[in-house]
């Protein structure tokens, strides 16, 4: 029988992070249907209580993502380590990682590759994939929404940029991809050895991980 | 002949006339005085009228005597104040219209209207529009009372002229503008609307519509707006929208509508469709030029600068956007489906 163990794989500050985050990034979706799309999205009737509502959710999770930043990048000093991709994993990691849950997963004769630590939690497809999410889609929606939100006071780097339908076409195009993330990553965390056993870290803390990988000095036997 | 001496000869000429025979003077011998800007030292800034600005009025049509039937051959001399005409002997209609509203308490005609320089809608810029508003409201204090309500303010009053929201109209128009941009290094650019000379200077010896219109018929396609934005920043260019009723009211009021978002941010099959684009003459009046309809405001190219949220959003973008948030939604599914058919192979033995 596969030995579990208990590891603390996501601190306090993180997990309110990542459920801030989600909760701002499932409202600017809504909201931000209704305002490409008001003659079909009308969840919430008034249009200017949805632009603020935009507004604020956007401005939560920018300031979210300066926290995130913050700690991983000055306080944890683990950011490069957790979320960039190492050459190898780039190289045949990546690989390993898709095969198992394109293949190896439905077959049913492999384990997962990977064993997340709190030194290394993320897979090298989830490591992949955060990059372009948190180095270079979040940036980028974020900083095209601020210019969108003060059009008249930034007008000139509005300017610099491209133009108002530049800007609007980048925000959108790149909203779509946070959606498109947000069912990725909600059923990839479906995938654990229970369907929650990937949810209840990011509300505890905890993770039961199979296998002996865990190294962590907060790991314990389950 | 400088100002003042013709000021004195035409002085000279009334005293000589003096005694004569009394006749109502045409608009040439008015502007003989008036039009010559040493008037402002004999009598006041309110007796100069700028000749040029007058001639392309409509009321220099009917001449000065029209309104100031009164003057005779012996004026100033003769002291008496010069009769004018009220506004409603002719405009009676959009008199009667103005008066209906509560602006009317605050301001006449001629404070809004200087009837020596007045022009036609269609021949003035929307940032022109308002320069009329802000000479009795405070552009800072109008500002601060619709941000009160009105998100981003300064952006709603710089793409939508006062009258656009406080007048009604049957219809509304998107009435593009072009331009200069001013390159700034080290800072963002700076941009302007643009003057005839400053096109004249682009265009160099073609005229200035042809920077935008190609073929000059005089009528603006999408693949010539299309032409004209993708060479626009290099020539120091750009479009700049805004919104404007298609029919002048002057029926003042803060109507009910105007609060809801939707009553611009919103499409349907005829909302925002129609557009069209002025282009600075030398005479100092927008000529302004039909635009392809319906299209243009679709395009991503058409107008890079102006963006109605909700009302002109790019329809090819839409798709392509839906397309990636459906592929997001087609991993769970299909993967949860081979997921659930494979269930077995993953049961612990």
């Amino acid at each position: 029988m596969q030995v579990r163990q208990r590891v603390y794989l996501t601190p306090t500050a993180v997990r309110i992070w990542h459920w801030l985050n989600a909760l701002g990034i499932l409202t600017l979706c809504v909201t931000g249907a209704e305002l490409r799309f008001p003659e079909y999205a009308a969840a919430l009737g008034d249009y200017k209580a949805a632009v603020r509502l935009h507004n604020a959710a956007g401005l939560v999770v920018a300031v979210s993502y300066l926290l995130w930043f913050g700690y991983y990048a000055f306080v944890a000093r683990t950011l490069i380590q957790l979320y960039v991709p190492r050459r190898e994993e780039l190289r045949t990691g990546v690989v390993r990682q898709g095969l198992y849950y394109f293949f190896h997963f439905f077959r049913g004769t492999r384990e997962n590759p990977f064993h997340p630590t709190p030194q290394n939690k993320f897979n090298p497809l989830q490591k992949t994939a955060y990059l372009a999410i948190m180095f270079l889609c979040t940036p980028l929606v974020i900083v095209t929404g601020v210019l969108l939100m003060n059009v008249a006071p930034l007008r000139d780097w509005v300017v610099a940029v491209g133009g108002l339908r530049f800007l609007a076409a980048a925000h959108w195009l790149l909203a779509c991809i946070f959606c498109a993330f947000v069912f990725v990553h909600a059923y990839l965390a479906t995938l654990g050895h229970t369907p929650f056993a990937h949810f209840k870290p990011m509300w505890t803390g905890w993770e039961e991980v199979e296998g002996g990988g865990a190294g962590g000095r907060h790991s314990k036997a389950a | 002949m400088s100002g003042a001496k013709r000021w004195g000869v035409g002085m000279l000429a009334v005293a000589l006339g003096w005694g004569g025979v009394a006749g109502a003077m045409d608009t040439g011998e008015c502007q003989g005085c008036h039009a010559d800007p040493a008037i402002v030292k004999e009598g006041g800034g309110h007796l100069y009228i700028d000749g040029a600005r007058y001639e392309r009025t409509a009321h220099a049509d009917v001449g000065c005597p029209s309104c100031h039937e009164g003057v005779s051959d012996a004026h100033p001399g003769d002291g008496l104040r010069p009769t004018r005409a009220g506004c409603g002997d002719c405009h009676d209609d959009t008199e009667a219209e103005y008066r209906a509203g509560r602006h009317a308490d605050w301001a006449g005609c001629t404070d809004c209207h200087d009837p020596h320089e007045v022009k036609p809608t269609e021949v003035v810029s929307g940032p022109e529009l308002n320069r009329v508003c802000t000479g009795c409201h405070d552009l800072g204090a109008v500002t601060a009372s619709h941000g009160a309500w009105l998100l981003q303010p300064e952006l709603h009053l710089e793409a939508v002229p006062c009258i656009t929201c406080h007048t009604g109209a049957p219809g509304y128009v998107i009435a593009f503008y072009l331009e200069r941009v001013e390159e700034r290094p080290g800072r963002g650019p700076r941009v302007a609307l643009a003057t005839h000379a400053e096109l004249a200077a682009v265009a160099g010896t073609e005229r200035v519509e042809r920077l935008v219109d190609g073929d000059a018929d005089g009528i603006i396609s999408l693949a010539e707006l299309r032409a004209f934005n993708r060479g626009a920043r290099g020539r120091g260019l750009r479009l700049w929208g805004m919104v404007l009723p298609d029919r002048v009211s002057h029926r003042y009021a803060t109507l009910d509508d105007r609060w809801d978002c939707t009553f611009c941010h919103a499409r349907g099959p005829e909302a925002a469709q129609v557009s069209t684009l002025s282009v600075p003459q030398a005479d100092g009046r927008q000529r302004r030029f039909e635009v392809e309809r319906g299209a243009v405001l679709d395009a991503l190219y058409g107008t890079p600068d102006f963006y109605l949220v909700g009302a002109t959003r790019n329809d090819t973008l839409s798709w392509i956007g839906l397309l990636i948030v459906a592929a997001g939604a087609a991993m769970p599914l299909g993967h949860g489906t081979l997921r659930f058919l494979t269930r077995n192979n993953r049961r612990e033995g």
